[in-house]
This record gives structure tokens, C-alpha cells and sequence, in this order.
């Protein structure tokens, strides 16, 4: 239990530490959004004076982007340890507003996306372990290297093209048909899937061969253990032996870097949502670097932290339940 | 490739045995490798009596191992294994292991033969506790299982260990003699008559493989146990043995009562093979290494397959492989033409006499 709180404590440590790195990263960035908002201002409207200029800016911002480095830091510490994450330049809303309309959308995919991912790769490279040298082995093995080397984005973009373009089986973007009113509708629930389908594949063709890949390696080596001989010469039966004996074995090591890639996954979105123009975290996040809209960026990269942090304590103290070898107890994470 | 293909498969004379449990005529198990033909168990005899303990010696990678697997018919792949192994229940009937649907297989395995591996610390799935391995087991044979787990509680009391505690622990809980003792106890919970041991004790310190041995000895008498005992350890199966099959090169070579072997043995590897052996009585200046290096099983030797390490080889030993056959006795047989030499030419460093009066226990 103490371990458990102290756990805690670092997760809460690493957000704190993330989450003022980004904001000095952010804060000196080239350029600030009342430079931008100027900049737009001007290309608009060039017969304005820069001193009319300046008053728009400050009335549209509402926030004083002149305010000294350690101040605004000081500001946005004691609102985000109030809950408050500001509100928007650009969108004029709170970013809190922002992010629990977009979280659900990114939460979908990437669940879709997750479960595939899982179920194509651990069925897939269990196949190929126990068909190790066989012509499916071999062919699935280059197939998986072939597609994890593939970066997601440009999968993303050549799936676009032939099933979005060429042959219109998906939308090109937007996360549910136009003309749909949101709801616990069955028209707008297969809506939505469809218009996941691309994003999601573009993941899942991407990832699913790593831990294809993983899986058959780690088969392999469970395979060869003596309990498994053991086990056959007690009898047991061979699904008996397939699931409970070298499924669970060779499942644990992957287990962790399953949910490592839940961050990845939250990173690899900022790139896809801009690509299907699908409003998730990520599109927010690359709209609002875009737009120097700095309470949109922090919160959105806070969302992102969060989760790998999450994602990092549950593998922890989950995978101490299923290895009984691994004691949650334990002091070090050694594995 | 040797000339080794031509070697007599006829020589099915072996020690005459009153009451066989297990028949083996001519097992040879034979790997396809790139570089030939690797022949890892080679024409091997022999009769099991019923009740007896056999002691199987012979140095690492001397076909010991495949010997075990071969009686469950459980030769790793791709490993390919012939010759006739008959199994002998008791009840009048005879089993032709080799011949066996994959089912009934199955059942003969654990339920009637049954084996213990080396290295039991890899024995048991890492991520199941040592109770869940009981009663999948008696599951998968059909057995009743509150009756099985009573007597599986009551083999792991029998090998001094607390039954609810062993059962109820994930195997890294375990101490290694712990472990092996818990899988010689899921060794026989389904009430085998035979139990392969292939080497049980080698990863063991030596004050628990001589606590294990006794342990065996115990369960043997309380469980009508037929013991097939694989080791390379000489002077550590002589006490549990009834009788003692030394193997060389993938054959046996001599096999004989523990007092005959150890006494007077015929064949001049199983002399050498005594001399090389760490004795606390002998001073290790007399300890005696055997010259040359065990034979590659892609290319035995000719003839006998000793002969190049063997001081009394000559031409008959390169040219003819040497069959079995009567030595001292009637049942101790060696396969050597120059078995009655062999005392002379490689005398005992030290007097065994002491080991065999504890055999007579």
C-alpha cells in the first residue's frame, strides 16, 4: 500500500514536471499569439495603425502576453491546481470545454485501434510460434517488418488516396456523417465507426506487426521451456497448453509496452487527426500550435501526459496480478 | 558417414529377467541433420523387472537422456525412434508402446509410465500455482480429483513437505529441492508402476540428492514403484540400484548387478569410468581421467565404438562391433571381446568394497 501511494506520487511528480517544461518550452517558442493575432490583423485589415492594432489584440486576447515568463507560470500552476486550464485564444471557450469534447473522439480510435492491434498481433504471432519455419512464418514475418517499418502517416495518406479517393469506400474525413444529429442513435453509432475505420486502420496496420513480431519471439522462447514438455507428457490438452500455458507466458512480457503504446498512440494522433481533418485531441493540439494558442497546447500536451502516466501506473500495478513472479510490493521495476 | 550402418540388429540377447515390466529390443532414435545422419540411441536391449531399480549411467551425451524419453515414446522432434518397447501392466496383457494410438498414448504416459525431468525448477509453469499442476493433471487422465489431491497430499507429506503450503505456492516460492520433490510427487499422483527419472538430482546440492535418494527408496516400497534411475553420477545410484546399465557412445555397453559392476566390472569403459570418479576415500592424485573425447554421434566409430580410447583395442575391436555377452555371471554382460583382460589392464585405483556392503542393505 505504501508503495502504492508512493506510485502515485511519482505519477503526480512526472505530470507536475512535464507540465512546467512544456510551458517554458511553449512560452519560448518563436512568436506568441498576440504577434499572431497582429500579424492576421494587419494582413486583414492593412490600413490600420499599429497602435489600433495593438488595443484589438489586447481586447480580442483578453490576457496580457507581455506578462514576465515566471508570473504567467505562476498564474497557470494555481489555476491548473484548481482545475482551471484557461480558455482559449482562438476559440474564445474554456480548454477544459475543448478537450472533453475532442477526448472521447481520440479515446474511441485508438480503443478501436488498441483492440485490434492486440488481437491481430498476439493471434497472429502466436500462429506463426507454433508454425516457426513454415512458409505462413516466414511470409507473415516479412509482411509484419514490412508494415511496422511503414511510418503511420504515410498510410494514413496512401489510404486515403485508394479507399477514400479511388474507390469512395470511406469518407475523407470528419468523425460522423453530416446530417447526423449525435446521439445514442444506431445511424450515427455505424456513422462513426465508419469514419474511424481509416484513421484506426492506419494505427493498426502500422502496430500490429511489433507485437506480432513480439509475441512469435516470445512463443518461441515459452515453447522451448521444459514445462511445456512437461505438460504434454501430463496429458494436457493442447488448447489447455496453448492458453494457459504459453498464451499467459508469453502475453506478460508484452503487457507493459501494450499500454506504452497507449502514449504513443496519444502523440501519433496530433499527425492522423490533422490528416483526417477528424476532431480529436491531437487535431486541437495541432490547430492551437498553429494558431499560438498557448491554454489549448498546454492543455492539450497535459491530456497527452496524463494518460502516459496512467497508462504507466496501470501496467505497474497490474502486472504484479499477473505475474506472480513480480511482487507490486517490490521496490524496483526491473522488468 | 561410418561404416556404422551395418552393425548387427539381431544381437537381441539381453539379461534374462524373471518378471519384465518393460521390454525394450533394438530402440534407436536417429536425428536427420545437415552434416548426416545423428544416430543419438543406438540398438539398445534391455528388460526392466518389475519392481526393480535400474541405475542408467553413463557420461553427458551418451544417449542416457533419449533412453528416458524413448520409454514414453516421447523422443523430441524431430527425432525419429524405432526398435519395440513393450510394457507389461501386470495383468497378463502386453503394450506395444511404440505402436500406440495418439490417445491411448496419452493415457499410458503419467498414468502408467511416468517420468521426472532434470532441472525441475523449469518443470512447472511459472505463472501457475504447484496445486493447479495436480489437478490439471488429474483432470486431463479423468481422475477423481478430492481423491487425487488427498493423495497428492499425502506424497508430498510422504517426501516431507507441508502439503497446503507446497500446494498453494507458485513454484519460484519453492527451494529447488522443494520443487523437485513437489514434481516427483506430480510424478505419481496418477499412480504410475513405472517412473523415469532422468537425472532428478543434478541441479541439487549434495546433502539433498542424498535426502531425495532415500526419499525414492521410501516411495518406491510404499508405491510398488518400478525406478528407472538416469544419472552420471556412478557412486550416487550404486546405493538406490538394484542393478546398473552403463552406457557409451549410444549403446549400452555393460549392465549387471550394482555389487558386479561395481566389483568386478568387465567392460574396460565402465573400469575407466569408476577411476575417473571423485572419491572421498581415494587421494585425487590417483583419480584417472579417460584419454580422448566421447564420439560424435553424426560418426561413431567403427567397430566397437571404444576402441580409440580403449588400451586393450586391437584389430578384431576396429573391424567388428562386439555383442553383448555373459561375463562372470550369467546376467552380467558386456559388450567386449577382451572382457577377461580388462581387470588386468585397468586395475581399480581404490577397493570398492565399502560401497557394496551398503548395496547388501
Amino acid at each position: 500500500m505504501n508503495w502504492f501511494i508512493k506510485r502515485i506520487g511519482q505519477g503526480l511528480f512526472t505530470i507536475f514536471a512535464v507540465a512546467s517544461l512544456t510551458f517554458v518550452l511553449i512560452r519560448t517558442m518563436p512568436g506568441s499569439p498576440a504577434q499572431q493575432l497582429a500579424a492576421d490583423i494587419r494582413q486583414n485589415q492593412p490600413s490600420l495603425s499599429a497602435r489600433q492594432i495593438n488595443v484589438m489584440v489586447e481586447q480580442r486576447i483578453g490576457v496580457d502576453p507581455d506578462q514576465p515568463m515566471h508570473e504567467a507560470y505562476m498564474n497557470y500552476m494555481l489555476n491548473l491546481a484548481q482545475g482551471n486550464l484557461g480558455e482559449s485564444v482562438n476559440y474564445q471557450e474554456p480548454v477544459a470545454d475543448i478537450i472533453l469534447r475532442s477526448l472521447p473522439w481520440t479515446a474511441f480510435v485508438m480503443s478501436v485501434s488498441l483492440l485490434f492491434v492486440f488481437i491481430f498481433g498476439i493471434g497472429l504471432g502466436a500462429i506463426m510460434a507454433y508454425r516457426e519455419g513454415s512458409k505462413f512464418d516466414v511470409g507473415s514475418s516479412i509482411i509484419a517488418i514490412f508494415l511496422s517499418s511503414v511510418p503511420y502517416y504515410v498510410a494514413a495518406v496512401v489510404m486515403i488516396y485508394v479507399l477514400a479517393l479511388e474507390l469512395s469506400l470511406f469518407p475523407l474525413s470528419g468523425r460522423y456523417p453530416r446530417g447526423v444529429e449525435p446521439g445514442f442513435t444506431l445511424e450515427f453509432f455505424t456513422g462513426a465507426l465508419h469514419h474511424a475505420v481509416l484513421p484506426a486502420a492506419s494505427f493498426i496496420v502500422t502496430t500490429w506487426g511489433g507485437f506480432a513480431l513480439g509475441m512469435r519471439g516470445n512463443s518461441i522462447q515459452v515453447l522451448g521451456n521444459d514445462y511445456i514438455r512437461v505438460a504434454k507428457l501430463r496429458g494436457l490438452s493442447d488448447r489447455r497448453i496453448a492458453l494457459r500455458y504459453v498464451g499467459r507466458n508469453a502475453i506478460l512480457p508484452m503487457w507493459t509496452s501494450f499500454l506504452i503504446t497507449v502514449g504513443f498512440m496519444f502523440g501519433a494522433s496530433i499527425i492522423l487527426e490533422e490528416i483526417f481533418t477528424y476532431r480529436g485531441i491531437g487535431y486541437y493540439m495541432f490547430d492551437s500550435i498553429e494558431n499560438r494558442d498557448y491554454p489549448v497546447m498546454m492543455g492539450t500536451f497535459l491530456v497527452i501526459t496524463v494518460s502516459v502516466v496512467i497508462a504507466v501506473l496501470v501496467a505497474d500495478i497490474t502486472y504484479g496480478k499477473l505475474d506472480p513472479r513480480v511482487e507490486s510490493g517490490g521496490g524496483d521495476e526491473s522488468y | 558417414m561410418s561404416t556404422h550402418e551395418t552393425s548387427q540388429t539381431a544381437s537381441t540377447e539381453v539379461p534374462d529377467v524373471a518378471d519384465p515390466i518393460l521390454e525394450i529390443r533394438d530402440a534407436e532414435v536417429y536425428f536427420d541433420m545437415d552434416r548426416g545422419v545423428s544416430r543419438v540411441l543406438d540398438n539398445v536391449s534391455v528388460d526392466i523387472e518389475r519392481g526393480e531399480v535400474l541405475g542408467i549411467v553413463g557420461e553427458s551425451g551418451s544417449g542416457k537422456s533419449m533412453l528416458a524419453s524413448a520409454l514414453l515414446d516421447a523422443v523430441v522432434d524431430p527425432g525419429i525412434l524405432s526398435g519395440q518397447i513393450t510394457y507389461h501392466p501386470g495383468d497378463g496383457s502386453s503394450v506395444d508402446v511404440l505402436g500406440l494410438e495418439k490417445e491411448q498414448l496419452r493415457q499410458l504416459r503419467w498414468e502408467d509410465i511416468s517420468m521426472v525431468f532434470q532441472g525441475a525448477m523449469s518443470s512447472f509453469n511459472p505463472t501457475m500455482k504447484v496445486g493447479g499442476h495436480f489437478e490439471e493433471t488429474l483432470e486431463a487422465h479423468d481422475y477423481d480429483v478430492d481423491a487425487g489431491m488427498e493423495r497428492a497430499r499425502e506424497l508430498l507429506s510422504d517426501l516431507y513437505l507441508e502439503p497446503e503450503r507446497v500446494l498453494d505456492s507458485f513454484p519460484h516460492e519453492l527451494s529447488g529441492g522443494m520443487q523437485q520433490r513437489a514434481l516427483i510427487a506430480l510424478s505419481v499422483v496418477l499412480e504410475p508402476n513405472v517412473l523415469v527419472m532422468d537425472e532428478p538430482t543434478a541441479a541439487l546440492d549434495l546433502l539433498m540428492q542424498r535426502s531425495i535418494l532415500s526419499l525414492l527408496e521410501d516411495l518406491k516400497e510404499k508405491y510398488d514403484l518400478t525406478l528407472i534411475f538416469i544419472t552420471h553420477d556412478l557412486p550416487l545410484i550404486a546405493e538406490l540400484a538394484d542393478r546398473l546399465a552403463v552406457m557409451y557412445a549410444f549403446e549400452l555397453i555393460e549392465i549387471g548387478t550394482s555389487d558386479e559392476i561395481l566389483g568386478d566390472a568387465a567392460h574396460p569403459y565402465t573400469r575407466s569410468l569408476l577411476n575417473a570418479t571423485p572419491n572421498l576415500d581415494a587421494p585425487l592424485s590417483e583419480m584417472q581421467a579417460i584419454e580422448g573425447s566421447a564420439p560424435d554421434p553424426v560418426n561413431v566409430p567403427s567397430g566397437c565404438s571404444y576402441h580409440p580410447r580403449c588400451p586393450l583395442a586391437d584389430e578384431e575391436c576396429v573391424s567388428e562391433d562386439p555383442e553383448f555377452r555373459p561375463t562372470f555371471t550369467e546376467n552380467h554382460q558386456a559388450a567386449c571381446f577382451h572382457w577377461q583382460d580388462s581387470a588386468e589392464v585397468i586395475p581399480f585405483n581404490i577397493e570398492r568394497s565399502d560401497t557394496s556392503e551398503v548395496d547388501d542393505e
